[in-house]
């Protein structure tokens, strides 16, 4: 049974399909990314798994459960942790309340204020700063920790390197793997190959709203990848 | 003098529970409730209802709880459906409710001025330096501190208060953490709604009872609003508190410029910080 799958899902913005017909899945503990130039529909598919989206056909699954009405809070609530592309962070609250904020689902887990600052030892230096305060790259783990406060069974990140230092984006993906090797399933949604080569097991690429291509990343070298993002 | 500074306060204490109705209101909505004073004239009317009865402080819950059933329903009904709409829809919508309320009022009792009684327990006057002050003024006082008060502690310390200081700012991030902002916001709008409702009754005795009562006083909660700025709650309480000594010194000593101070205030404040004392918004 697959943690997440889209099923020939078409979705509209208005009366603009960004999305015609996407089928993908993620089973527990995998590490997937999704690749694909500007434009083609990564974000929307974020956008639909959080209701934004009008599905005119298809089925979004979650747990092999067909989920209808879906609202910005049915991913987080079923063990799903989103964390977006420019990480989201409510500027007004500080660190830790962000990081409180990601408890909301109140989901059983390892995970804890304490944990992730733990993980992130800047996070618990800053507690008291306003989010906005920290860094690009102390701005994405506060959003990948307050993502891990839901103790979820999946993460997913949407252009989690844009902005980010070569070295931050190696630190990232040396968080990702690990987390992966913990049991924690990742759809990495990315154009940095590098970072995708890294952390993820198989891939699909987004072409047109559509799944054009899937595989293996053993398979596929850096540059075929590079080459399968600027198509 | 320290008299009038006093009567200032109260007069900024009834803004400020009126203000912050908006500003909750505001915050997870972001509708500009015109209908906001009509709800303080429709919980005063209740709690007079009740009040004639014998029941003055049965008459102040009552109005809470029936205000607060009224805002949950609007929020259902209208606000939620607003969300996605234009302000000016929003605008042109509450005003249509105020209209309705105004006139459901008058249906039922009619146009003509109701004294609100002072309850007994807070009838007479207290001396302070010297001079005759109302008990019952303290008292208005005594409430716009203590919802201050509480409402500060709810917003910081709670986690209800979190996940409303975090959709107040950005409702789409604060559900993708799996919170149900619709239904954070029917209990922010049915507290805002139960404040108009507060504030309606406690401003009874204060004000003659009108169904056109809540219409004077909501133009002055909406320049604290945005004096305090759009959403600030600690900005409303500064501004409400401002704008109550200027409308009480303004009556005093310029009697010929005294409604429009706060007009000059909130143009002078708009152009100088257009997000107002404490807000982020414009």
């Amino acid at each position: 049974m697959s943690l997440l799958g889209f099923h020939d899902v078409h979705a509209l913005y208005g009366n603009a399909r960004i999305l015609n017909g996407v089928t993908f899945s993620i089973a527990a503990s995998e590490r997937v990314a999704l690749v694909g130039r500007n434009g083609v529909g990564k974000t929307t598919i974020v956008n639909t798994l959080c209701g934004m989206t009008h599905v005119a056909q298809g089925d979004v699954e979650i747990r092999g459960k067909k989920i209808r009405n879906l609202r910005g809070y049915t991913a987080a609530q079923n063990g799903i942790s989103i964390v977006l592309q420019g990480r989201g962070i409510i500027p007004n609250l500080t660190v830790e309340e962000n990081l409180l904020l990601g408890a909301a689902t109140r989901r059983p887990g390892p995970w804890s204020v304490a944990r992730v600052q733990e993980l992130f030892p800047i996070l618990a230096e800053r507690r008291n700063s306003p989010g906005l305060a920290l860094s690009g790259g102390q701005q994405q783990m506060l959003a990948i920790g307050r993502a891990l406060m839901a103790n979820p069974d999946l993460l997913i990140l949407d252009e989690p390197s844009e902005g980010l230092a070569p070295v931050v984006v190696d630190e990232l993906a040396a968080l990702l793997i690990r987390l992966g090797k913990d049991g924690l399933g990742i759809l990495l949604i990315e154009q940095n190959v590098g970072l995708i080569h890294r952390v993820a097991e198989r891939f699909y690429v987004l072409s047109k709203g559509a799944i054009a291509e899937s595989g293996s990343l053993l398979n596929v070298s850096r540059d075929e990848l590079q080459r399968h993002i600027a198509i | 003098m320290f008299i009038q500074i006093l009567n200032g306060i109260v007069y900024g204490g009834l803004l400020y529970l009126l203000a912050v109705g908006l500003v909750l209101i505001f915050g997870l909505r972001e509708v500009v409730n015109f209908a906001h004073g009509a709800l303080f004239m429709l919980g005063a009317y209740i709690g007079f209802a009740v009040s004639a009865a014998g029941y003055w402080w049965g008459g102040l819950v009552v109005s809470m709880v029936a205000m607060a059933i009224v805002g949950c329903a609007l929020d259902a009904t209208v606000f939620r459906t607003l969300r996605k709409q234009d302000h000016i829809v929003t605008v042109l919508v509450t005003f249509g409710l105020m209209l309705i309320l105004e006139t459901v009022v008058t249906a039922i009792w009619g146009k003509a001025y109701l004294r609100y009684p002072v309850p007994p327990l807070l009838a007479g006057t207290v001396d302070i330096f010297g001079e005759p002050f109302p008990v019952y003024r303290l008292f208005v006082i005594a409430v716009a501190v203590a919802i201050a008060l509480s409402l500060t502690a709810w917003l910081r310390f709670t986690r209800i208060g979190l996940y409303v200081r975090a959709a107040s700012t950005d409702p789409r991030i604060t559900s993708i953490q799996g919170i149900n902002v619709d239904s954070l916001s029917l209990i922010v709008v049915g507290l805002g709604t139960a404040l108009a409702g507060l504030s309606g009754v406690v401003a009874g005795p204060l004000l003659s009872l009108s169904p056109t009562m809540g219409n004077y006083i909501l133009i002055d909660s909406f320049i604290v609003v945005v004096i305090g700025g759009l959403g600030s709650f600690a900005g409303a309480f500064i501004a409400a508190l401002l704008i109550g000594q200027i409308h009480n010194f303004g009556a005093v000593y310029l009697p010929w410029a005294a409604t429009i101070l706060p007009f000059l205030l909130m143009v002078g404040i708009l152009i100088w910080r257009p997000t107002g004392f404490a807000g982020s918004r414009t």
